[in-house]
């Protein structure tokens, strides 16, 4: 240590004393660290959508601005137990025309979501297909950088349930940064 | 050996002593006094008319209101707000950094202002991987520049505005101005020598954007009554401050009146408070009173006061030896033992001359002057040790190049405002 480092240690010592150490202790319970500030990086980003979900709040659209240049995928999963389910008390046709019905909901929020995005000049892959929401989830993440999930997916949310159940699971098994809005 | 003599050898070992940092200021003023009073230099009966007692209380009070303060998280609250401001701009967050960091330092003492706001300017240097230099030298100089504003932003002037009976509204009206336009130099002059340091691409912007977004200015709020408490208190008190030479109280009736009422009515733990009271800093001022009071009692300053006149013959010389003589022993060694030395001595003056102008030169020169150096004010030694334990070196020569300038074209400013108000073209 120099001669002007040891003066100012010495210095600061004397006017500061420890209140420096209790403020820099104040600000780490608020600020992140260095290590949560490095931001991984993105190249690719699963957007599970379905039902339950009408729209992606503009602050989400503002965030994933960020990663431009990544890949983005909006996922739209039908659930095929729920299919099974009416075939099995309602019978095959009650069961097609779910499927129908939920393949066409599921292209128009698609589309919807995929303009917003093109405005923000991001081509998003579209995909829609009949499966397990969570186990689904959990095995395509793994090919991805980052999850975008709305706090309703799979299921409605209340007032005593604000997170769905889905998510819940989702976010328990998956190893990369997910975004729950 | 004479009285006087003994007086100018007490008084200069002390200054050695605090300029070498050997051993705390606080005990090397406790010593002179000391050794003043063994001696009796000053005699015991003779205390209480060198014992700046409104000084003392005034710091004392403004201690407990800010430490009061503190405990509800006030300041992360205004840093965090401040770095959201900013909008991930690096011009942005040198211009609000500044002028908060000002701002605050006019009121509160310049030590707490930069202990709170340089970790979160750090933080957002990180962020931005800039370079915190740029930043932080703005800080210290906002802060130096904002505490001449009042009465109450530095010790100086509280010495003086105490020594001198002027008012908080007197400071405000003379200083304020001058701080406003040096205030503004100084951030034009730290943009111009680091405009190429302070650019950050789109993309990065939009990820510190996102970041800050992600900190959250309430979670910093540990107690939200007293946060609220907090701040009335402080409205109450700086307003008080306004209106304390018409309804005839000193200053430090102010701040004492502040910190009991803040006591009584947020129900904080006054043992706490007291604690956190900088102890060191009184002891440092009432050994330092006593000191200068053995040059005052043995006639030493009179003497010197005479000196200086038969040399400066006019106000307008008075006024241009004060401010700069301040202003580069400012830069050297500590201003407070340098107020308080030409405290006497400018009132030895009036004998013979208007001082009134001579008053604000002194300020000017003493607390501007603290950012000629490194070494030069305490908000210097702050941030400069605070970044180095944060492997962010600030050599003495890095300083003194950038310092040296805004100290010279600020104080220049300054003085000729004072010029003008006082003297004429």
């Amino acid at each position: 240590m120099g001669l002007f480092s040891s003066l100012i240690q010495r210095k600061f010592k004397d006017i500061a004393g420890k209140r420096y150490e209790r403020i820099l202790k104040e600000y780490r319970d608020f600020l992140l660290t260095e290590e949560e500030m490095v931001l991984p990086e993105i190249k690719s980003v699963l957007i599970p959508l379905d039902r339950f979900i009408g729209e992606i709040p503009v602050e989400v659209y503002e965030t994933l601005s960020a990663y431009r240049d990544a890949k983005f995928v909006l996922l739209y999963i039908i659930d095929i137990h729920v299919s099974y389910m009416i075939e099995q008390t309602l019978g095959v046709e009650a069961s097609e025309e779910f499927k129908k019905k939920e393949k066409e909901e599921g292209m128009k929020l698609l589309g919807k979501i995929s303009r917003n995005f093109e405005a923000l000049g991001i081509n998003p892959q579209l995909r829609l297909f009949f499966g397990d929401k969570s186990r689904d989830i959990i095995s395509l993440a793994q090919k991805h950088d980052l999850l975008v999930l709305s706090k309703a997916y799979g299921s409605e949310i209340t007032k005593t349930h604000p997170l769905s159940p889905v998510v819940l699971k989702i976010v328990q098994h998956v190893n990369i940064p997910v975004i729950v809005y | 050996m004479t009285p006087e003599t003994v007086a100018v050898a007490v008084f200069l070992f002390t200054y050695a002593l605090v300029v070498s940092e050997k051993i705390h200021r606080a005990v090397a003023a406790m010593f002179g006094a000391s050794v003043i009073l063994f001696l009796k230099i000053v005699p015991w009966e003779n205390i209480p008319k060198y014992l700046d007692l409104n000084t003392l209380f005034l710091l004392m009070g403004m201690m407990i209101i800010v430490n009061t303060a503190r405990n509800s998280g006030l300041f992360e609250y205004v840093a965090i707000k401040t770095a959201k401001l900013a909008h991930g701009s690096p011009i942005r967050v040198l211009l609000l950094f500044s002028i908060v960091t000002a701002v605050i330092s006019s009121v509160l003492d310049n030590v707490t202002t930069v202990l709170l706001l340089t970790p979160m300017l750090l933080y957002i240097s990180r962020l931005m991987e800039l370079s915190p230099i740029p930043f932080l030298l703005s800080e210290i100089f906002a802060s130096n520049i904002g505490g001449t504003a009042t009465l109450i932003g530095d010790p100086p002037n509280i010495m003086i505005g105490s020594a001198a009976k002027l008012s908080f509204n007197e400071f405000l009206i003379n200083m304020g101005p001058i701080a406003a336009i040096d205030l503004g130099v100084t951030i034009l002059i730290i943009y111009l020598a680091y405009n190429n340091a302070l650019k950050v691409t789109p993309k990065k912007k939009v990820m510190i954007i996102q970041t800050l977004r992600g900190l959250d200015e309430k979670a910093a709020i540990r107690d939200i009554r007293l946060f609220r408490k907090s701040v009335a208190i402080i409205l109450f008190v700086v307003a008080l401050f306004f209106l304390h030479d018409r309804l005839g109280i000193e200053p430090a009736v102010v701040a004492l009146f502040g910190a009991s009422l803040i006591l009584l009515w947020t129900r904080e733990d006054p043992e706490g408070i007291f604690e956190k009271i900088e102890w060191p800093a009184l002891f440092f001022f009432g050994g330092l009173f006593i000191i200068v009071g053995a040059l005052e009692e043995t006639g030493t300053i009179a003497k010197v006061a005479e000196w200086v006149l038969t040399h400066v013959h006019t106000q307008g010389e008075a006024l241009l030896v004060i401010t700069w003589f301040s202003a580069f022993s400012s830069a050297i060694v500590d201003n407070i033992p340098l107020t308080a030395a030409m405290i006497p001595l400018i009132k030895h003056m009036g004998a013979s001359m208007n001082v009134y102008p001579l008053w604000w030169a002194l300020s000017l020169g003493a607390c501007l002057g603290g950012n000629g150096t490194a070494i030069g004010a305490s908000a210097n030694v702050v941030v400069i040790g605070i970044a180095e334990r944060e492997d962010v070196r600030i050599t003495f020569v890095d300083f003194l190049k950038v310092g040296m300038i805004i100290m010279i074209i600020t104080v220049a400013i300054g003085v000729g405002i004072l010029w003008i108000r006082y003297v004429g073209w």
